[in-house]
């Protein structure tokens, strides 16, 4: 009996100990970890983990560890509000973290504004986050832009004739209208444009009618689980043309599913994986020992938001708030996916980096760094 | 040419769907009840499947497996979620059903993880070129022909055996059938067995058709499954056959012509209203 009331006492004390170190900073992340985009939620969050981790080896901000609070969203705006209010209110965060969808961070972005508490959106790409306001941050490139570097690599590889896929939501027409957009411009004829849904995995129909259309290269918009699946199909009916897709193209597992189909497809994206960068390298290195897995663009943007905050921090010496926006506002932050600065709106200017799929692996092909292309939208517009 | 080619990529959706309607359609025939978690069994189809066939290089063998896992699950299904409650109201099963979906969509992401499975070999990737025109990919020929050979069977096997007899007997007049001497849950095992093992053989082809296999893909066929017996006239077998090719084909014109307006299965549900106008009772009501 004795040792038993030893031993809750011990654990009581140990408690408390636990509680008086407890000194920390704390860092709010909102990621998808049910529902459909679960399989990007982890993907983001181990990025956002090993940045905090390579932080806290390196000795924390002022000798303070920091600490990752970590909701699931479920890539839903219904989840991220409530979500965004808990790490403000309760939690008390001194930064948040963006690691999810478009959807969550357009709920969320807001309410981090109101409470004046920065917040970094890592890959979510719709226009109206960062018009929420000031605190707001986004590391992501824009659809429109990536949609216009789409036209630029269309045209730099010669190619006119092209028919677009586009997937039906904010990702997939936020692309399609960026890359409509610039075609003139680059001499492109969009001969097609089609639509689909994200539930769909079996494009038969489709494919029958864009074979007859004989294109020259395709544009087509989607994520890892729906273009390889298409990309599979494609190849298999006997379209050869190029085919360019974008960031969520940007995962092994869409090599693993279109298989031997795969090889030849360009992405437009932001990890540039023969990077020189010893940063990039680093942390592709680190991920793969961390996850057993390689790292795509989401784990990529999700460690590069949260080390934005956290060099923030270290700036302002661990003060959030006013101070922490003004320091991440300078910029000049070097991370795995380039040297990153924002404008007036907050968006990203950096280059996007054209990566081929090459023996199951995605290389480099080239970078599009005109700035005129890339220009992200501004205050003024 | 792109006219042929359109009606052959609906007649291969249009054979997954009958696969995954007949099960569907039978055990509607039986209890009244929408079974909506019929599509968990196409979904564990596709995992036993890929998992079956990445451990053994044998396809035959994940088929099998796929077939049997899903046919013991659905009587599973059955006994525990169905039979307990099959004096309630309607919407009770209706209920426990689409709970049953949704906690069998979670455990498998649980289990297998949210990124989904894919196959390590290639199995029926090759290609048939019929008039240089017209592709098929060997999976899509075997789902084709499959339906069509195990439709076949079974209604053979329906008419000219006592179990097939009964069964029938069964659904018609449940009291007389009992008073004969047929047990109902006997009936009711079979035709869960048999409609859960169809539902996983087409798991097995889409898996293969996508070369994926992700805790989602039955979220789509739950509710068309439905639609499609709907429009075939509920309970009517050879109404959801012919519901679900007219609707393959349907969808693979209307994606093309009409997907700017319409999404996919938008299309399908419109059509199913605009039959369901002309003929309230669907296209094979049963008097």
């Amino acid at each position: 009996m004795n040792s038993k009331l030893a031993v809750a006492v011990a654990a009581f004390t140990l408690h408390l100990g636990a509680t008086a170190h407890a000194a920390e900073v704390k860092i709010g992340i909102t990621v998808p970890l049910t529902g459909f985009a679960a399989a990007d939620g982890k993907s983001a969050l181990e990025g956002a983990k090993l940045a905090v981790a390579h932080a806290n080896a390196a000795g924390g901000i002022n000798g303070q560890q920091i600490q990752l609070v970590t909701y699931d969203d479920q890539a839903s705006p219904k989840e991220a509000a409530p979500a965004a209010t808990k790490l403000i209110e309760k939690d008390k965060v001194i930064a948040g973290v963006g690691g999810s969808y478009s959807a969550s961070a357009r709920a969320a972005a807001p309410l981090f504004q109101a409470a004046k508490v920065p917040y970094v959106v890592a890959y979510s790409i719709h226009p109206d986050v960062t018009l929420a306001g000031n605190y707001v941050f986004r590391t992501a490139t824009m659809g429109e832009v990536q949609g216009r570097a789409g036209a630029k690599l269309s045209s730099d590889l010669a190619k006119k004739r092209v028919v677009i896929i586009t997937l039906k939501n904010d990702f997939g027409q936020a692309l399609a209208a960026g890359y409509k957009d610039a075609a003139p411009k680059f001499g492109l004829e969009i001969i097609k444009e089609y639509e689909y849904s994200i539930q769909d995995r079996q494009f038969g129909a489709l494919i029958a009618k864009v074979k007859s259309d004989n294109p020259e290269l395709i544009y087509a918009s989607g994520y890892y689980f729906t273009a390889g699946p298409l990309v599979n199909q494609l190849r298999a009916a006997g379209v050869t043309v190029p085919i360019i897709g974008q960031e969520g193209y940007d995962s092994e597992k869409f090599i693993e599913i279109a298989g031997a189909a795969a090889e030849g497809t360009l992405v437009t994206t932001s990890l540039d994986r023969d990077s020189a960068s010893p940063v990039t390298a680093k942390f592709l290195k680190e991920f793969r020992a961390a996850t057993g897995i390689g790292a795509d663009m989401v784990a990529a943007s999700t460690y590069t938001a949260t080390s934005i905050v956290i060099e923030g921090l270290k700036q302002t010496g661990g003060k959030g708030g006013e101070a922490l926006r003004k320091a991440i506002e300078i910029g000049g932050f070097n991370t795995p996916i380039g040297t990153i600065t924002f404008n007036d709106l907050h968006e990203v200017k950096k280059d996007v980096q054209v990566q081929i799929v090459k023996d199951k692996a995605f290389r480099r092909h080239s970078v599009i760094s005109d700035p005129v292309v890339l220009a992200p939208p501004t205050k003024a517009k | 040419m792109l006219f042929v080619e359109l009606a052959a990529q609906g007649l291969v959706q249009g054979s997954i769907y009958a696969l995954i309607a007949l099960g569907l359609t039978l055990v509607y025939g039986l209890l009244r009840i929408l079974h909506v978690a019929h599509a968990a069994f196409f979904t564990l189809g596709g995992y036993v499947g890929v998992l079956v066939a990445n451990q053994t290089g044998s396809l035959a063998a994940a088929i099998f497996a796929a077939m049997m896992v899903a046919g013991v699950g659905g009587i599973l299904a059955f006994r525990l979620c169905y039979q307990p409650i099959l004096d309630q109201p309607p919407f009770v099963p209706l209920i426990a059903s689409i709970g049953l979906y949704i906690a069998a969509e979670e455990l498998f992401r649980i289990v297998f993880g949210a990124q989904g499975l894919t196959y390590r070999n290639e199995f029926l990737q090759g290609q048939v070129v019929l008039f240089d025109f017209l592709r098929f990919k060997h999976a899509e020929v075997v789902v084709m022909l499959g339906s069509a050979a195990i439709i076949g069977v079974l209604s053979l096997l329906q008419i000219r055996t006592r179990i097939g007899i009964a069964c029938q007997a069964t659904v018609s007049d449940p009291q007389m059938a009992e008073s004969f001497g047929v047990s109902r849950r006997m009936v009711g095992d079979i035709n869960f067995f048999v409609g859960s093992a169809l539902a996983a053989f087409a798991g097995v082809m889409v898996s293969l058709l996508n070369n994926l296999v992700e805790p989602t893909m039955g979220s789509v066929p739950s509710y068309k499954a439905l639609a499609i017996i709907v429009l075939g006239g509920l309970g009517s077998t050879r109404g959801a056959l012919a519901a679900s090719l007219v609707l393959g084909v349907v969808e693979s014109f209307g994606t093309v012509y009409l997907g700017q307006l319409l999404d996919r299965n938008a299309i399908a549900f419109a059509f199913l209203i605009m039959i369901l106008m002309w003929r309230p009772h669907g296209l094979f009501a049963r008097r």
